[in-house]
């Protein structure tokens, strides 16, 4: 089986040399640096396929619609915006993204996350895989995505186009930063939260996408306690109860029902923030996305809080 | 009660209550200080946070870990009355993994409207759960053994199930996963309002049933000839069991241990009548588990998350399992009711003939066949063409030596353990296979599939090792092998959980390699445990002779002084190789290791070397139309192989059992 596989692959080089020969005087190929080494394109990609929904909405923004998406129904329920575009090809569960559909959408790119590096191989056969880490626990997140951003434009051949995004990204977070300071008053400080259930929370720390973002908007945090590989802290809610005196936003998606037991338990009407009413409300933005979602967060955050609290 | 042994479980819950004293004279000690223990218990003052946080989440946990042990251990105790079986418990029958599986996917997919049948639906869960292993298991020669092994056949099914809604809404992966793990954190008095009822009420109908109980640990035959309406009445009490259980599964989600652990002890020590054995099974299981709870609580907030209870509890209560072993006299049934219990539901020559012809007609369709969401479709000829073939034989042939390797390693088990329903998986080798790799992935970064694969390995022959040492000394050495396998795969099932919980990013990737899948195979892989396994076949076959020996219990082979036969020993380690080779390729679960070898001996291939060529028959058979469901059936999305495969090994021992009515 392998004496044919490297049969078919030398024949495809031979046909694929003679085929770079034939119009040769190309421009340098593209070349970044990502979890395996270096990649080398020899032309800006223009059919990407993306495994991890941060990658899919940072290819759309960047103007691009990807020829193939993991996971497209629930991202609808969790990325939100930007929103798909029509006629790409379904790849099934981000875990393992079906290797006959994405060879089927011809992709001339695969971005993709180390979580599945172990089919960094099987992808390859298909096309150039650019394999970017997210989420990286001694790095700020929206450093990370940054990062990601900048490689997956170089990628495309959109180096400009992404420059000017992130500049427009980092005005508007200068903005956004102040309108939520104003709003919220001098010394206040944030906590972003999620609610598991009804009796556990968690909490987003400094490295988390949310508390990478708010760092850059010159947003204060209250938490500082040790967080988890997700970047957040879990537990009861007296993890929240030392930074009460500060406001909370909790995010979204989560069940009514979860809502209604946690708002009604005692220790939950205890807290400082709930007496002096600073919870806000957060509407669905990805947590675990890229600069697309980064700035979603900072605009839906600063609506909030001007909108004042929940309920 | 006069007796001296009697003495000992009185002591025993007296230190227990004591050491639940200690605990909550620790807990109470700030308030205690400040002579507010009464204020704090009864009406916190609302100003204060750690009056508040008191009053509101340590108590109702104390309350909770109190009701939820006691509800469990009440349940594991009638189960175990009922089915005259010191290992049956709410989580080793499947009830727990019934229940659980239920409430995922009520969770996950039912409309709040719907949300008034949650407890029904939680409570038909446990149900039929345990109706399924009650049917593999009835009109058996070893019903006590039986009972066991189909529990654990139905509680790795119903888990791998429960993973696999989880991984189509990975979203929730999170919350879910922490709920399964049994978590006991409260946020005020609720879930305590919703079990203390129920618990109660359980406790009350299972305790006056408990008369006529006392009737019914004297056998059917005694118990009816009494007069007592014993179909009735132990369908009542079970009934009564599920309900605590699934009222303690709704709220805290999965405890396992204190059921089973508690009351075999507790009998153990001396209890033998039922009524003093519930009594006591109710407060010695609450005072285990405030005390287990105790012991979790102080690592809570370590690493910035929490741990949960009930997989610590399990990591508590698998090594009782195996003292329980020691003391339990589980007697190996008469081999000959074992051994022709099962009628011939095929004969040989058609079953090798239908395998012959699917088996080719099998590798034609995985390669050249799929569904693409609109219907069949047929590999045309492009450029693709021999890449997309080359995928899908790398998956396919995975699955099929996957299998092969299982029904020689099953096969090997069942013969030298004389144990028709031994596996590969029961020994624990597979579990051990899994959580090496994990562990290596999760916790120390290892992400090469090569390092992963030693490591894998070398887990799973450390596994073996340990089995071995735990069971020396035993005359039935091959039975208590597999329940000490059992009790090892417990152990190792809750330290999944707890790195699962912790894993951070990859734990989607971990959990669908957990179910068995072929995706992250490649060639290189399948061929070496090819050729292991070729080989490995080769040297069983040309020992058939001393093998079919070893299976009638009339080998003369030198013994180890470990109760078994340097032989017994040898092959063990043959089958321990296959299955770790198995688990590397595609994950640790399939009960093809199971089925191959019952469903061949069932047929006729009587003999050891007929026995192992009709096992890799059925093994890769069932595999290859695994695999090909598994990738084509709901399309993109792929399942995983080893779930289908396992689906299949329950319809198959369910249809057995309907059969033999």
């Amino acid at each position: 089986m392998k004496t044919i596989r490297a049969a078919f692959r030398y024949l495809v080089l031979c046909v694929g040399l003679v085929a770079v020969n034939g119009t040769y005087a190309k421009a340098d190929p593209i070349r970044i640096e990502h979890e395996r080494g270096i990649l080398e394109l020899p032309a800006p990609a223009k059919r990407v396929a993306t495994i991890n929904w941060s990658f899919t909405e940072t290819v759309i923004e960047l103007g691009l619609s990807p020829v193939a998406v993991a996971d497209p129904q629930d991202y609808a329920d969790w990325v939100a915006e930007p929103k798909l575009p029509d006629g790409f090809v379904d790849l099934g569960q981000r875990s393992s993204p079906n290797l006959e559909a994405l060879r089927a959408a011809k992709p001339d790119l695969i971005i993709t996350i180390p979580d599945i590096g172990m089919s960094y191989e099987k992808l390859s056969e298909i096309a150039p895989v650019l394999e970017l880490k997210l989420f990286d626990e001694k790095r700020p997140a929206f450093e990370a995505a940054r990062d990601v951003f900048a490689k997956i434009a170089k990628a495309t051949g959109r180096e400009a186009e992404g420059q000017a995004y992130l500049a427009h990204v980092d005005a508007k977070l200068a903005e956004y930063g102040e309108r939520i300071r104003m709003a919220l008053g001098p010394d206040q400080k944030l906590n972003v939260i999620y609610f598991f259930d009804e009796s556990t929370i968690g909490i987003f720390g400094g490295t988390s996408l949310p508390g990478s973002v708010m760092a850059a908007m010159n947003v204060p945090m209250g938490f500082t306690g040790e967080v988890n590989k997700w970047g957040f802290a879990r537990g009861g809610l007296e993890l929240i109860a030392p930074y009460a005196e500060g406001s909370v936003v909790y995010t979204n998606p989560v069940p009514d029902a979860i809502l209604e037991k946690m708002f009604a338990s005692p220790m939950w009407k205890f807290m400082a923030f709930t007496r002096n009413n600073r919870v806000y409300e957060l509407p669905v933005v990805w947590m675990y996305g890229g600069v697309p979602s980064s700035l979603r967060f900072a605009r839906l955050l600063t609506e909030s809080i001007e909108n004042g609290p929940h309920r | 009660m006069t007796n001296t042994r009697s003495r000992l479980p009185a002591t025993f819950l007296i230190l227990l209550g004591l050491s639940c004293v200690g605990v909550l004279i620790t807990d109470f000690w700030p308030f205690l200080q400040k002579g507010l223990a009464g204020q704090v218990m009864f009406s916190p003052d609302e100003t204060d946070f750690d009056q508040i946080l008191f009053h509101y989440s340590i108590l109702p946990r104390l309350a909770m870990a109190f009701l939820c042990g006691a509800g469990l251990a009440l349940a594991g105790a009638a189960i175990q009355t009922v089915l005259r079986n010191p290992l049956a418990s709410p989580t080793t029958l499947g009830v727990g993994a019934g229940v659980e599986f239920a409430l995922t996917i009520f969770l996950l997919i039912a409309p709040a409207s719907m949300a008034l049948f949650q407890e029904a639906f939680a409570l038909a869960g446990g149900m039929i759960a345990l109706g399924a292993v009650y049917l593999i298991a009835s009109k058996r020669g070893n019903a006590t053994l039986w009972l066991i092994l189909a529990g654990m056949i139905v509680n790795l099914l119903l888990q791998s199930g429960s993973q696999i809604v989880l991984l189509f809404n990975e979203q929730y992966l999170q919350s879910i996963f922490m709920w399964g793990a049994g978590d006991l954190a409260q946020n005020g008095w609720e879930a305590t309002e919703f079990v203390l009822p129920r618990v109660i009420i359980g406790m009350i109908a299972v305790l006056a049933l408990s008369r006529p109980l006392d009737l019914l640990a004297l056998g059917d035959e005694t118990a009816s000839s009494l007069g007592a309406k014993v179909t009735t009445l132990r369908l009542l009490i079970l009934g009564f069991a599920v309900f605590i259980t699934a009222s303690v599964i709704s709220a805290a989600g999965m405890i396992g241990f204190v059921g089973l652990a508690v009351p075999a002890a507790l009998r153990i020590a001396g209890l033998t009548r039922s009524r003093d054995l519930m009594i006591c099974s109710v407060v010695t299981g609450g005072f285990v588990l405030v005390l287990i709870d105790f012991i979790v609580r102080q690592f809570n907030g370590l690493g910035g998350d929490v741990l949960p209870t009930g997989a610590a509890t399990a990591l508590f209560g698998a090594p009782f399992i195996i003292l329980i072993l020691r003391k339990a006299r589980i007697m190996p049934g008469t081999q000959s009711e074992d051994q022709h219990s099962d009628q011939e539901i095929i004969s040989k020559t058609r079953l090798t003939v239908i395998l012959g012809v699917t088996l080719v007609a099998g590798i034609f369709v995985s390669l050249f066949v799929s569904l693409d969401g609109n219907g069949l479709v047929f590999l045309g000829w492009n450029a693709d063409s021999l890449d997309i073939l080359l995928g899908r034989s790398e998956r396919s042939f995975a699955a099929m030596i996957c299998g092969a390797a299982l029904a020689v390693s099953g096969t090997l088990i069942q013969r030298v353990g004389r144990n028709p329903l031994a596996s590969p998986e029961i020994t624990g080798v597979s579990s051990a296979t899994a959580l090496a790799m994990i562990i290596a992935l999760a916790i120390f970064g290892f992400g090469q599939r090569a390092e992963l694969m030693m490591i894998g390995a070398a887990g799973g022959i450390i596994s073996l090792f340990v089995l071995l040492i735990l069971c020396r000394k035993f005359t039935h050495a091959p039975h208590y092998m597999l329940l000490n396998g059992l009790a090892l795969t417990a152990i190792l099932g809750a330290m999944v959980r707890i790195v699962l919980t912790r894993s951070g990013t990859q734990t989607s990737m971990l959990m669908s390699w957990l179910a068995g899948t072929t995706y992250f195979t490649n060639m290189d892989e399948v061929l070496i445990v090819a050729g292991v396994t070729a080989v490995l076949l080769v040297v069983a076959i040309a020992l058939r002779r001393p093998l079919e020996l070893a299976s009638l219990g009339t080998d003369q082979s030198v013994s180890l002084g470990l109760g078994i036969t340097g032989f017994q020993f040898a092959m063990m380690l043959l089958a321990a190789i296959l299955a770790a080779s198995a688990t590397l390729l595609v994950g640790p679960l399939s009960f093809v290791g199971l089925m191959a070898p019952h469903l061949a001996r069932v047929a006729g291939y009587r003999l050891a070397g007929g026995h192992l060529l009709g096992a890799v028959l059925i093994g890769v058979n069932v595999m290859m139309v695994a695999e090909w469901l598994a990738r084509n059936m709901i399309y993109p999305a792929q399942l995983p192989t080893g779930l289908i495969a396992a689906l299949i090994g329950t319809g198959y021992f369910l249809i057995l059992a309907v059969r033999k009515r």
